[in-house]
């Protein structure tokens, strides 16, 4: 009985061992990134595509954090958020008009913010790289529906280098998932002729595990 | 139409092809714009595996006018050739030829 009981556990531990899918860091076990930083360096970008015009919204004002245990990506947890009222696109006027009632509301829902549910499909691209799809819920203008992100994480060890951005290890994080406007009750006369249906969202962003 | 009426209408049209090769050369954007994105990813950015882009103070001359906020909101290919229509009609009506009354 004993036997078999040893025979289970070590199946186990070596399932475990193959199939978590994780960084190859000095750094081991749990780890929380923070995403702020003061400087605006972690970014947000809104692009929409028209015959007419194209338009890049950009966001320096991004926080949040995600927690995992490094050797296993898939434990990814966290929630990054955006202010509404920091989105830039390059002309003064259409900013105004974009924080309106018509379009996001900054008043009302002052946060765009994603939070992560599951994250699956995960390939070891390099020992501190890896991609992934991150299925997440993300929430604009008070309305939350679940979008699937493209995400590549990158792990750098703490270093002279790191040092120059923010103390700690730091996570390097791109993602990218559209959102159609339609679906967050954003719909006016502008939609679809100046301004794209579909948007395509992208996060930049770096964390460190500094305390 | 007169001399000085014609010599005012040519120079209207020049100012006016030259503010279209001008918006032309700027990129040729809808919009004026006050402000462009520049990239600014640094070594550490790319190791990361991040872009690092920002809206940096530049004047991209457009089409129409971004806004009203300031002169070069206004500023804009549209906006430069309406002032110079106006400015060949007010010029042609003022170098009009005037009617000698005869009894």
């Amino acid at each position: 009985m004993k036997k078999n009981l040893s025979i289970i556990a070590v199946i186990i531990i070596f399932s475990a061992s193959v199939f978590a899918q994780g960084f190859k860091v000095k750094a081991s076990g749990e780890q929380t990134f923070n995403f702020q930083d003061k400087a605006g360096r972690n970014q947000t970008t809104f692009f929409s595509t028209t015959p007419l015009e194209d338009i890049t919204g950009l966001s320096g004002d991004v926080k949040g954090r995600v927690t995992f245990n490094v050797n296993d990506v898939k434990t990814l947890k966290g929630k990054v958020i955006v202010s509404v009222a920091s989105i830039k696109t390059g002309i003064d006027l259409r900013d105004e008009h974009m924080r309106d009632a018509g379009w996001l509301d900054a008043a009302k829902f002052p946060e765009i913010s994603f939070e992560i549910k599951k994250v699956s499909d995960v390939k070891v691209v390099a020992d501190n790289k890896i991609t992934a799809k991150v299925t997440g819920n993300y929430t604009m203008k008070g309305v939350t529906k679940e979008v699937i992100a493209d995400a590549t994480l990158t792990y750098l060890d703490e270093s002279e280098t790191t040092k120059s951005r923010a103390p700690g290890d730091l996570l390097g994080v791109q993602a990218k998932f559209n959102v159609k406007l339609s679906n967050y009750d954003v719909n006016n006369k502008v939609v679809g002729q100046k301004v794209s249906e579909d948007i395509e969202v992208s996060v930049n962003i770096v964390g460190s595990n500094a305390q | 139409m007169n001399k000085n009426q014609k010599y005012v209408l040519s120079i209207g049209t020049i100012l006016i092809v030259l503010a279209l090769i001008y918006w032309y050369s700027q990129g040729a954007e809808v919009f004026t714009k006050t402000q462009v994105l520049v990239d600014k990813t640094t070594d550490l950015d790319k190791m990361l595996g991040v872009e690092n882009k920002q809206y940096v103070d530049r004047f991209v001359f457009g089409l129409f006018p971004s806004g009203m906020a300031s002169i070069l909101e206004l500023a804009s290919a549209a906006s430069m050739s309406g002032i110079i229509i106006l400015l060949v009609g007010i010029l042609s009506y003022l170098l009009r030829n005037k009617r000698k009354e005869t009894k």
